[in-house]
């Protein structure tokens, strides 16, 4: 056994037998304090200190340059009431539809992004040849790292186009759904091209936590449920799912997050116009996101307008912390017997594509080692 | 037949079926009119509802169930893998004939002629390449070690859910949900509040970048520090060795693989923004190798400038732009496999 | 051009060379440009002189010289900068296209910047709130770049298609919806006109072309074009795009598309006749024309000593040497710096774009129109005021 086969099932007993005991504790063991040690546990603590000093800067800094504009007059305000602000009566007029073209995106995304991710980490883990799973999970990562302008510029070069037969053809045989009505997009700028991209960009992430997940459900579990003469699809409703479902859910929740901030992309692909649809084969009927209304319009805005959309920015920010908090409630109130796998759960898209991109006898979450060298081989 | 095989379908039962579709389907549109995505789709649809047929027949149900979900899985996949090669496809397509070493090696400009008044540009992106590496290789300098730290503290310092852990783990949450064009206004805002108005410069992209990167830096190297396990730890201890030898001849590196990956991954991430670029480091054309004054041009933004604001020749300002954008993915999957190599090399090996 | 002569006796010989040259060298005709500015560039050694006639530039200045804001001026500035930093060695000059007007107004408001690239005038609060860092003397808006909002379209099978200004605002504002209307085929007569929808594509950014655009439209026809003008494109259900390269690739790329952008930046996408007055004239657009345009329709109202706020009348532009919907961005900068070095380099870069070559320059590489000689005048006298 190599030294990191021994680390990884060591790990493994010791998150059986309790999952908080990689956590040292100052207090657990009485060691020798050197000057050494003091002085590194003030750069951690500084370190940590720092974080929480960053965060509270960014977010000071998102509300006192709002306020000006959220508590303005926007009816009598001669800035507000010119330029891309123009037309709204007050800060919440104008970000709700915002709000709901944000929300709107990121849940077709999902809609056609989660289930596909999800396929994509149980093909993975469950379906695909072993010495492959390994080479295929690193593929699916590496969307995770292009660059959302190159997403962008691939989406109006290739997905507008290619949708525009099937806009047509939702539009004329489903006209009478409302998110398919109206005079169907020439030229590809629609809502689902922009839903469609964006489901690509969060593939990855989605993809990457809920591979982990599956592939940490108890050996004993599947095999039991073989042995029980289960087909493998019977053994991964009973076994695998339940087991993952809360870890999947926070993963769609973290893609939704993505999803909700992505600027570049959406920007570059969607014709916008502010207010509430559900239209999605249209153009100038779309709904628009909060982050690429900032950065179309931000080029053009002066002060006071720039401040409007530093406020739609801290909506989107509170949006984004909104969704961490569920995902964070959702995985604290399903994930009890999961113990140290809820760090996994809440892992960032990047932390969770590490797992497969490292050298995966180092990986936190296989099962049993056997599964382990499955995964990788 | 024994009774093992009897009541199951031939092994390479799908492959058949689902050739059997493609002819068929294809078929049909040949006599109605091609398109390659309908074709697909139908066949695909074709293939699930034959199988699920031929499989309720002549095995069961619950088999039926089984071959339908093992194959809309494998189409999944499939159906994930075309846009990755479609991007990377274009990307090259686009890319390849702008991409060669004078357009790599030589900076961008341009020439006037005062004879016949005429502004000739160069294309080249060694000015952005320049740019790129250093704005974030500052912003990795500045990352790393405060995320590493930050990992250390919550998992080698912190007591369980006290509440300054819980604060720092809640809120490194919370910041990789700052929207990126917010990192670089809050980057240029705190700028101006240092060194004046003119605050344009590449170090302040590379704090902008830091924001964005610190978050993803600390997620990963504290999954990675909660993987060595416990017994190291306390094996150290009990020959009396402190906390801080400990941590640096014993934790970090057992870890230090997953932590090189992670902030590769992390750098992979951030190599990319442009809104922050663009707000924190301004923009400009010509060549400035002072991270500390000045605005900078980087491979992103030259990607973005090309294609929103096009030169007089439109057709070479893209080709430029693609360029870059296929430098941009280069540099990407050449840190990912810079990452990887570093993750085997300093993987502990061996038992002892 | 008068006052100038007077104060520059090279004036004189810009005018001679004007007269040898014309006619004898092709390359000038080529260059279809207005005025004198295009001898210059027709004779070896004569741009030093033109320079010279402008405002002798210092070649032993240095400095940097920090800015930003419209990127209708971007392909201006980029030949700009090149062509002073090739004459004046020891200077630098970032010009930040990105940013947009907005931006750079906000930026250049801050003290980021030297000088701001704006489509649109401060307007009068900001130009209240730049005595902050410009002093009493407040701040100067000076025209810098000329060029037309260029109406493209793609629509196979039709070429050369006029448009009065009523079926332009009717198409805008999506009242005519396909070719085929007897509204095109009114200005159209005995063009095949399919039947085919027509899809607006407008920018989905805010935009000081958009700006422009818009302001024409709500002035030559407010009945039909209702909407107040403004950088944000107001009337919903167009296909909007990112970018006034967005809008050029979107109208390419698309059948039965329309839409409009600067000229400078349309590239070989086909460009419509827009009609000027009220009579059936239509004008395709051309750098002259717009120059005129602008010399008919614009009237200097300062907002400040020295200031070059212009307002555009477009009911005055009538003659059809000129084309209807010029678009015109400024350089906004102080009046007293804080820094008297950086006063005068700023200066010199602002008066050598202020200047015939510098027009001559932009023209020639950035398919700008020439402003009318008066005006330039106008901005070096305008710059002398600058400490």
């Amino acid at each position: 056994m190599t030294t990191s086969e021994a680390v990884r099932s060591r790990g493994n007993a010791a998150g059986a037998t309790g999952p908080r005991s990689p956590r040292g504790g100052a207090g657990q063991a009485r060691l020798k304090s050197r000057p050494a040690d003091r002085i590194f546990f003030g750069l951690s603590l500084g370190s940590a200190v720092l974080i929480v000093v960053i965060l509270a800067a960014v977010a000071t800094f998102l509300i006192v340059q709002s306020i000006p504009a959220i508590t303005a007059d926007w009816k009598t305000s001669p800035e507000l009431s010119t330029g891309p602000t123009a037309g709204y009566s007050s800060f919440w007029s104008y970000v709700a539809p915002l709000i709901w073209g944000t929300v709107w995106v990121s849940a077709i995304a999902l809609v056609i992004g989660a289930p596909i991710a999800i396929g994509i980490a149980l093909f993975i883990s469950h379906y695909a040849p072993r010495r492959l799973a390994g080479v295929l999970g690193y593929l699916i990562d590496l969307l995770a790292a292009v660059p959302s302008i190159v997403f962008g510029l691939w989406g109006i070069i290739v997905i507008r186009p290619l949708l525009l037969p099937l806009t047509d053809w939702l539009n004329q045989n489903l006209g009478w759904i409302p998110i398919f009505a109206g005079k169907p997009s020439t030229t590809g700028s629609t809502i689902l091209a922009g839903g469609v991209v964006l489901a690509v960009m969060i593939l990855p992430i989605i993809s990457s936590i809920s591979r982990e997940i599956f592939l940490q459900t108890p050996r004993l579990h599947e095999e039991a449920a073989l042995a029980l003469g289960a087909t493998k699809w019977e053994m991964i409703k009973l076994a695998v799912f339940p087991y993952a479902r809360s870890g999947v859910v926070s993963a769609t929740l973290l893609g939704l997050g993505r999803a909700l901030g992505e600027t570049m992309a959406i920007a570059l692909i969607i014709s916008p116009s502010i207010g509430f649809s559900l239209r999605i084969l249209t153009e100038g009927q779309n709904a628009q996101t909060i982050a690429a209304n900032i950065a179309l319009n931000f080029q053009v805005a002066d002060a006071l307008q720039r401040k409007a959309l530093i406020g739609t920015g801290l909506v989107l920010f509170v949006i984004s912390l909104a969704v961490n908090i569920v995902a964070r409630f959702i995985v604290s109130r399903t994930g009890k017997s999961g113990g140290p796998r809820r760090r996994v759960q809440l892992a960032p898209p990047e932390a969770a594509s590490l797992f497969v991109a490292n050298d995966p006898a180092l990986s936190p979450v296989r099962g049993t080692s056997d599964k382990a060298e499955g995964a990788s081989a | 037949m024994n009774s093992l095989t009897a009541g199951r379908l031939p092994r390479f039962v799908e492959f058949y079926v689902l050739a059997g579709s493609l002819v068929v389907v294809g078929g049909a549109f040949m006599l109605l009119g091609f398109n390659l995505g309908g074709w697909i789709f139908l066949s695909v649809v074709l293939y699930l509802i034959v199988l699920a047929a031929l499989s309720t027949l002549a095995e069961n149900r619950r088999k039926a169930v089984d071959r339908i979900v093992r194959s809309v899985v494998t189409i999944a996949f499939l159906l994930a893998m075309a846009p990755l090669v479609s991007t990377l496809f274009t990307v090259a397509a686009k890319g390849i004939a702008q991409l060669n070493w004078g357009f790599i090696s030589q900076t961008g400009g341009a020439v006037f002629n005062p004879q016949t008044l005429k502004v000739t540009i160069t294309a080249g992106a060694w000015q952005a390449i320049v740019g790129t590496l250093e704005i974030t290789g500052i912003a990795t300098l500045m990352s790393v070690p405060v995320g590493i730290l930050t990992s250390i503290y919550l998992v080698e310092y912190a007591k369980p859910k006290q509440w300054m852990a819980r604060t720092v783990t809640f809120l490194v949450d919370v910041m990789t949900g700052i929207p990126s064009i917010v990192a670089g206004l809050f980057a240029f805002s705190l700028f101006t509040l240092i060194v004046g108005p003119k605050a344009f410069s590449g170090f302040s992209a590379s704090v902008a970048l830091s924001v964005l990167m610190i978050p993803i830096v600390v997620r990963s190297c504290e999954e990675m520090l909660r993987l060595v396990p416990h017994d190291l730890r306390e094996a150290s201890f009990a020959l009396g060795v402190s906390r801080f030898s400990t941590i640096i001849k014993i934790v970090l590196p057992t870890a230090i693989a997953g932590i090189v990956t992670g902030v590769m991954l992390a750098i992979a991430r951030v190599i990319g923004e442009t809104a922050p670029i663009f707000m924190a480091a301004s923009f400009t054309d010509n060549f400035n190798v002072n991270p500390f004054f000045g605005p900078m041009q980087t491979l992103p933004v030259l990607a973005y400038t090309g294609i929103k604001f096009p030169g007089q020749d439109i057709a070479a300002s893209i080709a430029s732009a693609w360029g870059a954008a296929l430098l941009l993915v280069i540099l990407v999957v050449l840190l990912n496999i810079i990452a990887r190599i570093v993750a085997k090399v300093f993987a502990p090996k061996g038992a002892r | 051009m008068l006052a100038r002569r007077g104060h520059h006796p090279e004036g004189n010989t810009v005018k001679f060379k004007h007269v040898a040259t014309a006619g004898a060298v092709a390359l000038a005709a080529a260059i279809a440009l207005t005025s004198c500015a295009s001898t210059p560039s027709a004779t070896p050694g004569a741009s030093n002189n033109a320079t010279s006639a402008a405002t002798p530039l210092d070649t032993t200045l240095t400095g940097t010289i920090t800015a930003g804001g419209s990127s209708a001026q971007a392909n201006a500035q980029t030949a700009w900068s090149t062509a002073f930093h090739t004459q004046v060695a020891g200077t630098t000059i970032n010009y930040d296209k990105s940013q947009g007007s907005g931006g750079g107004v906000t930026n250049w408001l801050a003290g980021s910047y030297d000088f701001a690239g704006s489509d649109a005038a401060l307007t009068a609060a900001q130009q209240t709130s730049s005595q902050a860092n410009c002093g009493a003397g407040g701040a100067l808006d000076l025209p810098a770049y000329l060029s037309g909002v260029a109406i493209i379209y793609n629509l196979p099978g039709v070429t050369g298609l006029k448009l009065s200004s009523a079926t332009l605002a009717k198409i805008f504002t999506l009242q005519v919806k396909t070719w085929n209307d007897p509204a095109i085929a009114a200005d159209n007569p005995g063009a095949s006109l399919p039947s085919t929808a027509i899809t607006v594509v407008t920018r989905s950014d805010g935009s000081g072309t958009t700006a422009n655009f818009t302001t024409y439209l709500h002035d030559v026809q407010p009945s039909i074009f209702t909407q107040a003008a403004g950088t944000a494109w107001p009337v919903a259900g167009t296909s909007g795009q990112q970018g006034g390269s967005g809008v050029v690739n979107t109208v390419t790329a698309g059948a039965g598309t329309i839409g409009y952008a600067d000229h400078s930046s349309i590239g070989t996408a086909t460009a419509a006749d827009i009609q000027v007055g009220t009579a059936k004239t239509f004008v395709t657009y051309s750098a002259k024309g717009a120059t005129n345009a602008f010399a008919a329709a614009a009237t200097t109202t300062p907002s400040t000593k020295g200031d070059l706020t212009q307002v555009l009348d477009y009911s005055k532009i009538t003659n059809k040497d000129s084309y209807p919907i010029p678009l015109l961005s400024y350089q906004i900068l102080c009046t007293t710096f804080k820094d008297p070095a950086q006063a005068k380099v700023t200066k010199a870069y602002l008066g050598y774009i202020g200047s015939e070559i510098g027009q001559a320059i932009a023209a020639k590489n950035a398919g700008s129109a020439p402003l009318p000689a008066a005006i330039l005048a106008d901005v070096q006298k305008s710059l002398a005021l600058v400490k």
